[in-house]
């Protein structure tokens, strides 16, 4: 549903003509990016039953997708280290805009919207300086650039904001690259992984560090509870005979608490994991571990309280009573008492599960 | 209290082990024999250095360049003891995107600073100022070859030479005292399976072939708009093309005695080095030219093609996902 504030904004978008809404998309639950069986890239719309509620063509590799708080617009980002993201519209399939990262930048894959849509914040590199970027973007005017700032530190991934604030949260994860070398770790031996808060002008609020023991353990992806509580997954780069904790929990002002499985889940998981949901009651957190072919669920102490093997298991996102989890063999998979069948479709899904804005 | 019924009776099943290679064979006949030579070597680098530390010696040239390239053919078995204390980043510290080598090592030249003097103080410096790599810019780069503090020079190279040395010895060490045998016979906490042993072993092999393309070719190649000779890997001292090859000859044994002599992953291996051999451009200086550039990009893809074969048909067999996720790695 929008708000009359987006609803405004929405006609003013449109010149007066009102924009459709996640209601007229098929009311999808969730996004992700897959790749078709004739080798084509999409970006599709997920129903609560894993159903898929529409499909639209990407150009090339997708990897997570942020949905407009109202509007039925999803903004689908290149895998790493690519240089767009479409804009689509997910009622009529049309491109509405597409972002062109600026020279010398390249896009992480992540992006969040401020809270009433009208800006869009992405992770960006400054590849010849190494700098972390956050690009600001203007939805209301075709997404139009309209500055950025740095993201607090090196190879910034995921990008959130904390629920009822202005504030956004990045993941640096702490890992030199240039589009030249590919994908080649350029700093192993230095990286220095941060959370960072910051503004939508770019001040930093707040940034935690992992203790030096741990530098080699890359914040990647988050979720974040509805009073701030952040969830941060991690991708080990030393030793995988020595595998830290891989999921942290952060409130601004502390240090970042590592939770550890107790079980080797970290081992079983090859020291990655692909991506962490806090589930909508705040009290459980998933992981999952593609690798390792394994999810697992923590509770918000910590406490490790279930797994689930299933191969190429990445994308996790929260449901009312529950999880749902994408695999790259197709599959959707519930965690909730109602589990039902899993569905699998005939594409495999790409890293993430992103929840939709209705 | 989980959930997962209905999803578990969907489950598909994981992959046994198919195939089991000979762990003994891989840790005694690559793993120990490379880093013995490695540990030789590096003595000899030191002792070279102690008896002529001018970096025109035609001895201690040869030294460097044969210890490096003890290095080069085991750099891709980056796990357990050599990334203790991080032995191995201390041994070889590139890429450098930020050039830390030459200036963590012009600041030392410039203050005499006299944490080289000792080896116990020189193991705690910044590790972009040791290994090979720091010692290609002292032995090969104008800054320290002209540099007017003959002595200092001279305890700088002596003090990373030492210092290769014994990083090199505490590797062999480690393997010699203990991790070999938790390789050979799996089951314990490091290796609780062969699998695990074989996947660990898998893993170097695929990554060392990753950063030969990646970083070794990747580097200098640049793009077509704007290649990047001056990036080739130790080009100060013309190994660049070299190390292409010993790494892929180092990792064609390890692949050999892993895949149980798998003839297609093999002649793979052979194809990309007997190209890499005709290349004939010691230093990729030829990534500049549109006529020999593409000599560069056909090895390079001839490296992507063994990443694939190890990929698609020796990980599985080895119980390694081969996912559309499992292998994305963001």
């Amino acid at each position: 549903m929008s708000t009359r504030r987006s609803f405004i904004a929405g006609m003013l978008a449109s010149g007066f003509f009102p924009l459709p809404t996640w209601a007229e998309a098929g009311s999808p639950v969730f996004l992700s990016a897959g790749l078709r069986p004739d080798g084509t890239y999409v970006l599709c719309g997920l129903g609560a039953s894993g159903e898929i509620t529409f499909e639209l063509p990407l150009p090339a590799r997708g990897h997570a997708a942020a949905a407009h708080p109202t509007l039925a617009q999803a903004v689908a980002f290149a895998r790493r280290p690519g240089r767009f993201a479409l804009v689509i519209d997910c009622v009529t399939g049309r491109e509405l805009a597409r972002l062109a990262a600026p020279a010398g930048r390249h896009f992480y894959g992540h992006g969040t919207f401020s809270a009433d849509g009208d800006l869009l914040f992405t992770t960006e590199n400054d590849y010849e300086t190494a700098r972390g970027i956050v690009g600001i973007w203007d939805a209301r005017h075709r997404y139009k650039r309209l500055g950025e700032f740095s993201s607090g530190g090196i190879g910034p991934h995921d990008i959130r904001r904390v629920p009822g604030s202005d504030t956004l949260v990045v993941a640096n994860g702490g890992i030199e690259t240039h589009p030249e070398t590919g994908r080649a770790k350029l700093n192993i031996p230095t990286m220095r992984p941060n959370l960072s808060y910051l503004s939508y002008s770019g001040t930093l609020q707040d940034s935690a560090e992992p203790p030096e023991e741990m530098h080699r353990n890359s914040i990647r992806h988050l979720s974040v509870r509805r009073d701030g509580l952040v969830a941060a997954a991690c991708q080990w780069q030393g030793d995988l005979g020595d595998v830290p904790a891989l999921l942290a929990t952060h409130r601004p002002g502390e240090p970042l608490h590592f939770h550890a499985s107790a079980t080797d889940l970290e081992r079983k998981m090859q020291g990655y994991v692909g991506s962490v949901a806090v589930s909508q009651d705040g009290e459980q957190i998933a992981i999952t571990g593609p690798r390792g072919g394994l999810a697992s669920v923590f509770d918000v102490a910590g406490r490790y309280t279930g797994f689930l093997d299933e191969p190429d298991i990445c994308g996790t996102a929260a449901l009312p009573d529950g999880f749902a989890f994408t695999t790259g063999k197709g599959f959707v998979l519930f965690d909730r008492p109602d589990a039902g069948r899993p569905v699998r479709q005939n594409l495999q899904w790409d890293n993430h599960l992103v929840a939709g804005a209705v | 209290m989980r959930h997962w019924i209905a999803a578990l009776t969907f489950m598909i099943g994981c992959p046994s082990l198919a195939a089991s290679p000979d762990l003994t064979e891989i840790v005694d006949g690559h793993v120990l024999s490379g880093y013995r030579l490695l540990s030789e070597e590096s003595a000899d680098l030191a002792e070279a250095a102690r008896e002529d530390c001018q970096p025109s010696s035609e001895a201690l040239r040869g030294a460097y360049h044969e210890a490096f390239d003890a290095w080069v053919s085991v750099s891709h078995l980056r796990f357990g003891p050599s990334e203790q204390d991080d032995r191995a980043f201390a041994l070889a510290f590139w890429p450098d995107p930020r050039g830390s080598t030459p200036k963590a090592l012009g600041t030392f030249l410039r203050d005499e600073d006299a944490v080289v003097a000792r080896p116990e103080d020189f193991r705690t410096v910044s590790i972009a100022a040791r290994g090979f790599y720091a010692l290609e810019f002292l032995l090969y780069d104008a800054q320290f070859l002209d540099a007017e503090n003959v002595e200092y020079r001279c305890q700088m190279i002596r003090a990373v030479t030492e210092d290769i040395a014994s990083n090199a010895a505490a590797i062999l060490e480690g393997w010699e005292t203990g991790y070999a045998e938790l390789m050979r016979s799996p089951g314990n906490q490091t290796y609780r399976s062969e699998t695990e042993a074989a996947q660990q072993f898998f893993t170097a092999l695929s990554t060392g072939l990753q950063f030969t393309s990646e970083a070794r070719l990747g580097r200098p190649l640049g793009t077509y708009e704007r290649p990047r000779p001056n990036r080739a890997e130790a080009r100060r001292s013309e190994r660049a093309l070299r190390h292409v090859v010993l790494s892929l000859q180092g990792t064609r044994d390890l692949a050999d005695k892993l895949s149980d002599g798998d003839a297609a992953l093999l002649d793979a291996f052979d194809n990309a080095i007997a190209r890499a051999r005709n290349l004939d451009d010691p230093i990729f200086a030829g990534v500049s030219d549109p006529q020999t550039r593409f000599r560069v990009e056909v090895l390079q893809q001839n490296v992507d093609l063994i990443r694939r074969i190890l990929s698609e048909s020796l990980g599985p067999k080895l119980g390694v996902a081969a996912g559309f996720n499992s292998l994305d790695g963001d």
